[in-house]
């Protein structure tokens, strides 16, 4: 296998002492970020990014490709212990895992997550690594109209689908493009949206927009919260050794979570919490089928180690899948992918066929990097699980202190200008009234890396015909997509049919069983 | 970014903690409505169900969401109305896709709107619905000061000091009360920021007054 060859060279570029170096301080940065509340892997490649511009950029892809897979174990450790999720993408492991932490078997339910975790990772970057040149041949085939196409459907999946409310959901998208119109039109060289500064002819970078929505707006919205914040004292933690009855229930779950999550990820909007949910929602029809064939005990909702391998290994297969798109298409399908995304736009380098061209090297090395960051989240977390949970031990006052020092000094070390510090505060106060208002800040993150896309997509297809808008749908892939666009956007319709309907049967049975 | 509204997704236990087995499953486990298992308490399930991103706006703050949006919207349309093409540039200009996004934004500032008013009404009739919570002003004044101070105060007083200002701001506004301890964690992860990313990285933070006096 070609791909297979590829990927042979890019390990044996990778597997340098200094970028092990780097992928062993992206490991246990990212755990360290994904663990404090409310943090998740997309906030620890924010923090970092600019601290990485100083680093060659396999060295950085490296240390990013560590911090993405600790991030994730990180937002896992703190749904089993707190029952507070990092991220979207962990809330479905909270269910169980933390019924388990409360069982007093913590420990088990973070030790099937890392092993959980680490099978889908090698799984999951095995498949892109077979899947993505294959998607590089179907892009080489997409014009503007067609990039244009996708765009949209990306937008449309992520604003409608992922969020809770559909109207919430567009309107952080919307300003999320809007805030990604700040700055010179690329196309014909117009200042947009500048208001007279000369600091915002640049565009409002992506990582002020970043850490402002998802760091500093934490820290306000947890201020906010006051005595409601979840207590992060109360945490029970040992040794994580799985007896042979937890593999053995955990073994099927990972792989089952594995291929959910390796299918879903490319798709875009996705995101990681369907298959996330899928995986739970299998294990526990597969548990209460095991039951009543005589097999082991249903134990769903008593703290299932099922309940926490399937969506763990889902979470991070799909995380490997949405790496399919985002570098055979350039197209970011999750938050973190949209960073990554601007990751690589900070190194001149555009995702997508042309980058599997020109800097193919590049890319399989950060293949390489993600197997190799698996391995070492497995060899670091698994025995030191118990000691990333103590870091929720810090002082709050101490631990969101730090998180705002982090967060002022990612931003300042951009360019070292103190415009884009108001520019932080101007964003944390936008994020912050939108998670007051339970408005999601993911899809304005989306919105702010892929609308400049969309525009100048759109504005390159009506060049090209002159304005004539049927370029758009001339061809059978545009045409597919909008017809995906369609279906995305009455999905949430028909769900909330069915949850109507769900919700009146519920009433009548309740009603029956009350009388 | 909270999951809620997953179609393909069969059973969502955050929704239906507890009524699912007696709606759609053969109900094995749960052979009675009434059982008692621990988790099995039939009062709306605690946490889950009020979802932020689903609990409808209320009050006189309610109308603060809509409100910026329009805003945005208000700003990108008149953007798109005021922008001007530099000669020669192809037929959509700068100023289209402004346009259809301040459009866009309100309409859905408008929809919004609706809305409210359609919960209003509904409150009005009697009907309980869950408020969004309230906001402890204090904490979130102290932060924003903070943020602002340390940004006026960061190159005329150096890294260093403003640093440490700024961590001890956020930590006394989530209320941190032991004066010297604070003070000595403040200025010590200040300057280790500092001396690491000098050191590490190469990067200059700025050394204000400090510089001077050194």
């Amino acid at each position: 296998m070609d791909a297979i060859v590829l990927l042979r060279d890019g390990l044996a570029a990778a597997l340098t002492p200094g970028n092990l170096l780097w992928a062993l301080c992206g490991v246990v940065l990212g755990t360290a970020v994904g663990v404090l509340p409310g943090m998740g892997s997309a906030m620890a490649v924010a923090l970092l990014l600019p601290v990485t511009f100083q680093m060659d950029p396999t060295s950085a892809f490296i240390l990013f490709a560590g911090v993405y897979y600790g991030g994730m174990f990180g937002g896992a450790t703190t749904s089993i212990l707190l029952n507070t999720p990092g991220q979207a993408s962990s809330i479905a492991t909270t269910y169980e895992g933390h019924r388990m932490a409360l069982g007093g078997r913590a420990p088990q339910a973070l030790g099937t997550a890392v092993i959980g975790s680490f099978v889908a990772s090698i799984v999951g970057t095995l498949v892109v690594a077979l899947f993505a040149p294959t998607m590089v041949d179907f892009a080489l085939k997409f014009g503007p109209g067609e990039y244009f196409a996708l765009t949209v459907f990306s937008f449309v999946a992520v604003a409608a689908v992922v969020s809770g409310s559909v109207l919430r959901g567009v309107a952080s998208l919307l300003i999320g493009i809007a805030i990604g119109l700040v700055g010179i039109d690329g196309q014909s060289g117009a200042p947009r949206f500048d208001f007279g500064s000369a600091v915002l002819l640049d565009g409002i970078d992506i990582v002020i927009v970043t850490v402002g929505l998802l760091a500093l707006g934490e820290v306000l919205h947890v201020a906010a919260r006051g005595r409601n914040a979840p207590d992060l004292a109360s945490i029970r933690s040992g040794k994580p050794w799985l007896k042979r009855r937890d593999v053995r229930r955990s073994l099927p779950a990972w792989l089952r979570g594995t291929a959910l999550g390796t299918a879903f990820g490319p798709i875009p909007g996705s995101g990681a919490e369907i298959p996330t949910f899928l995986s739970l929602g299998a294990e526990r029809r597969f548990a209460k089928r095991r039951e009543q064939r005589g097999g082991d005990e249903n134990e769903f909702g008593n703290g299932a180690i099922e309940g926490v391998a399937g969506p763990e290994a889902a979470n991070n297969g799909s995380a490997a899948g949405s790496l399919v798109p985002l570098l055979g298409l350039g197209l970011p399908t999750s938050a973190t992918a949209a960073i990554m995304l601007a990751a690589f736009q900070q190194y001149g380098l555009q995702p997508g066929p042309v980058l599997f061209e020109r800097n193919g090297d590049l890319v399989w090395t950060l293949l390489a990097s993600l197997l190799i960051g698996s391995v070492l989240l497995l060899v670091i977390n698994l025995p030191f699980a118990p000691l990333w949970a103590r870091l929720l031990k810090l002082p709050k006052p101490y631990l969101y202190a730090g998180i705002t020092l982090f967060s002022v000094l990612a931003v300042y070390a951009i360019n070292a200008s103190v415009v884009h510090l108001v520019m932080l505060i101007g964003v944390a106060l936008l994020a912050f009234v939108m998670r007051h208002f339970g408005v999601p800040v993911a899809p304005a993150l989306i919105g702010v890396v892929l609308g400049p896309i969309a525009e100048s997509e759109l504005r390159r297809a009506l060049a090209a015909s002159a304005g004539d808008l049927s370029i758009l749908v001339d061809s059978g892939i545009s045409l597919t997509l909008y017809a995906l666009v369609l279906i995305a956007a009455c999905i949430p319709l028909v769900s909330r049919v069915r949850r109507l309907r769900a919700e009146r049967r519920e009433r009548e049975t309740t009603g029956v069983g009350t009388s | 970014m909270t999951n809620r509204q997953n179609p393909a997704q069969p059973d969502d236990p955050a929704e239906t903690t507890e009524p699912p087995p007696t709606a759609g499953d053969s109900g094995t486990t749960e052979p009675s409505g009434a059982d008692p298992t621990p988790d099995a308490d039939p009062a709306p399930a605690p946490e889950p169900a009020h979802d932020p991103e689903t609990v409808p706006w209320t009050g006189r703050t309610a109308w603060v969401f809509p409100g910026l949006v329009a805003l945005f919207g208000a700003v990108a349309v008149r953007g798109a109305l005021t922008i001007e093409a530099p000669p020669h540039s192809p037929p959509p200009g700068p100023g289209v896709v402004p346009g259809i996004v301040g459009t866009l934004l309100l309409l859905v500032a408008a929809r919004m709107a609706l809305v409210n008013l359609r919960v209003a009404r509904r409150i009005r009739q009697g009907a309980q619905v869950p408020g969004t919570p309230g906001v402890d002003w204090p904490p979130v004044g102290i932060i924003v000061l903070t943020l602002a101070v340390h940004v006026a105060l960061l190159e005329p007083l150096g890294w260093l000091l403003s640093g440490a200002l700024l961590f001890w701001g956020v930590a006394y506004a989530f209320g941190a009360r032991t004066w010297v301890r604070d003070a000595l964690v403040s200025l010590s992860m200040s300057a280790a920021v500092q001396v690491g990313f000098s050191l590490g990285l190469g990067l200059n933070l700025p050394g204000g007054v400090l510089e001077l006096v050194l």
